[in-house]
């Protein structure tokens, strides 16, 4: 007699890469902010606020800015609107804050970290949630002013799209900044309230008393500690528009420089942090 | 090595497949062996390969694993079906695959309807069983679990050691269980690993471990066990008295003599066989004597 019984091997589950994990992580993450109210109001009142701003301003040119030229420089005004550095720090902070100091406190990082992905991976990730939302106040109100202002026809479209290009690059560094250092409050602590405090105090800790004290002390130099007025230096030479107390190459490599550094930070204190805890 | 701290030394260890028992006192080791299980860590000297692949590989060797940690790690305000799926996910399963096999896992470790409900309203139980699904999901070829049945209720922990049996007990699935609850361990597991101070003091089958030598008894006296040992070194036999029993070598006649002993003292013998030792008997006589070994 012969009995043959069928044999089974288990197949594998096929696992798909990298990039396709890390965009679950950012797809995910985006999709738990959009359904927190603060994020939501927060995000539209910045972007409609400082649309309507520019758009204010665009229109009423003659009355606001006597004597403005109407041409690229004109649109280093709303790329210097104050309300734009508000909402960046307030994004920054609604956002930003938890996005690894939670996971800390949770220890859902020891979830994210036993999984096939490295600790850089885990940054990009992070990263690439809180950029966008930061770029929503960054960049997109001022791409769409000289878009408005091309379609009202107060500008020609070869100004507007060089506005657009250069709203773009801008926005983008200071996204970058803002995310590189808010990723770096964010992985110091366990309470995010912590990190959103930090955001604040680097915001305007840095660019109030800088300004204070560059006019009374008349030593202009100190102006370089403030983010705000490194980005305004390089949006002043970017748009061509006149003024400004510092140079504009110097400004930019200290942005620059801050974002590496803070970065850098980050990561290293990422790889420090015990994952698998006894 | 963590800056001046050896925490893991000379542990050279071949591990079969199947079902692994991981254990040791606090400080032995045990979270540096998983760390570089995970390939979190790179040994500093020598090497370690995990189904095959050098640890400082780390990505191939952690797409292989799921990991049940020990502490609550969970992210509160995700659903237990949204957590394990997203988890899915990252390990690398395309959508719909993650979705099922989270449906899939959650039905297995008994989490039914509450699986659309906050994480953050769980009871430990479930949050437990939700750590187990999300080590799950994407049917990895090695589980490491790190105290499992932390936290949990007499029914919960029998729970959970079924669901750890059942997998260790998957062909193709092997089992690391990291635990301080020893009768765990001893139910599940087949071969075993046992490090104190950083260096590894045992490995190997556990039945064989436990089986003490045939050459030597095993009596268990109801009475005062010093002085039956002592009676019976006055007999010429090699006796020592432990916690655990009075342990006697063998010789033609030894049970004649342990009985007239047990009648002159008035002691009751409850049991006289082979050496066959529990797990923590085991691992409290190697501990007892690595710590005497380390004081010399």
């Amino acid at each position: 007699m012969s009995i043959s019984l069928p044999t089974y091997t288990r197949r594998e589950m096929p696992l798909l890469g990298r990039r396709h994990r890390l965009r679950a992580i950012i797809v995910t993450g985006l999709r738990r902010e959009f359904k927190r109210p603060a994020v939501i109001v927060s995000t539209l009142l910045g972007v409609a606020l400082i649309v309507i701003i520019s758009t204010a301003i665009l229109l009423f040119a003659g009355l606001f800015l006597p004597g403005q030229a109407l041409d690229l420089s004109f649109f280093f005004v709303p790329a210097s609107n104050q309300t734009v550095l508000f909402f960046i720090t307030l994004m920054a902070s609604l956002v930003g804050s938890a996005l690894i100091a939670d996971d800390l406190n949770s220890m859902a990082l020891t979830l994210y970290l036993s999984r096939p992905i490295t600790h850089a991976d885990y940054l990009v990730a992070k990263a690439a949630i809180l950029a966008p939302l930061i770029s929503l106040i960054a960049v997109l109100p001022l791409v769409l002013t000289p878009f408005v202002a091309a379609l009202l026809g107060l500008f020609s479209w070869t100004i507007a799209l060089q506005a657009i290009g250069l709203a773009v690059l801008l926005g983008s560094l200071f996204t970058a900044f803002y995310t590189s250092v808010t990723l770096l409050l964010s992985s110091l602590t366990h309470r995010k309230s912590y990190a959103a405090a930090g955001i604040f105090a680097v915001t305007f800790g840095l660019t109030i008393p800088a300004e204070i004290l560059s006019i009374s002390i008349s030593n202009p130099a100190l102006l370089y500690a403030s983010p705000w007025e490194d980005y305004l230096a390089v949006a002043r030479a970017a748009f061509g528009a006149p003024g400004g107390q510092i140079d504009w190459p110097w400004a930019l490599v200290i942005l620059l420089a801050a974002t590496l550094v803070a970065a850098s930070l980050t990561y290293l204190r990422m790889k420090a942090v015990e994952v698998v805890a006894g | 090595m963590f800056g001046e701290v050896r925490a893991v030394d000379d542990l050279s260890v071949a591990i079969p497949e199947g079902a692994i028992g991981l254990v040791g006192p606090n400080g032995a080791g045990k979270t540096t062996f998983l760390r570089l299980l995970l390939g979190l860590v790179r040994p500093t000297t020598g090497t370690a390969k995990v189904l095959g692949h050098n640890i400082a590989e780390g990505v191939p060797v952690r797409e292989r694993i799921g990991y049940m940690p020990e502490h609550d790690c969970l992210i509160p305000d995700m659903t237990g079906v949204g957590l394990v799926t997203f988890m899915g996910r990252v390990s690398g399963l395309d959508a719909d695959t993650a979705i099922s096999r989270a449906h899939d896992v959650l039905q297995f470790v008994g989490v039914e309807e509450e699986r659309y409900r906050k994480i953050a309203e769980y009871s430990t139980g479930m949050k437990q069983k939700i750590k187990l699904a999300q080590a799950m999901v994407h049917d990895p070829q090695l589980y490491i679990f790190d105290e499992p049945t932390t936290g949990l209720d007499p029914r919960g922990r029998t729970e959970m050691l079924d669901l750890v049996r059942v997998i260790a007990n998957s062909p193709g699935r092997n089992v690391v269980l990291s635990s301080h609850l020893l009768p765990d361990v001893e139910t599940i597991c087949k071969y075993i690993v046992i490090l104190d101070g950083g260096h590894q003091i045992a490995a190997g089958e556990l039945r064989q471990l436990l089986s003490g030598s045939a050459d030597r008894l095993r009596i268990d006296v109801r009475g005062d066990r010093e002085a039956f040992a002592q009676r019976l070194r006055e007999t010429g036999l090699e006796a020592e008295a432990t916690p655990t029993g009075v342990h006697v070598a063998r010789k033609p006649g030894v049970e004649g003599v342990i009985f007239e002993i047990a009648k002159a003292l008035g002691a009751e013998v409850r049991y006289m066989g082979r050496e066959i030792r529990s797990l923590e008997e085991f691992f409290l006589e190697l501990v007892e004597r690595n710590e005497a070994a380390v004081s010399v």
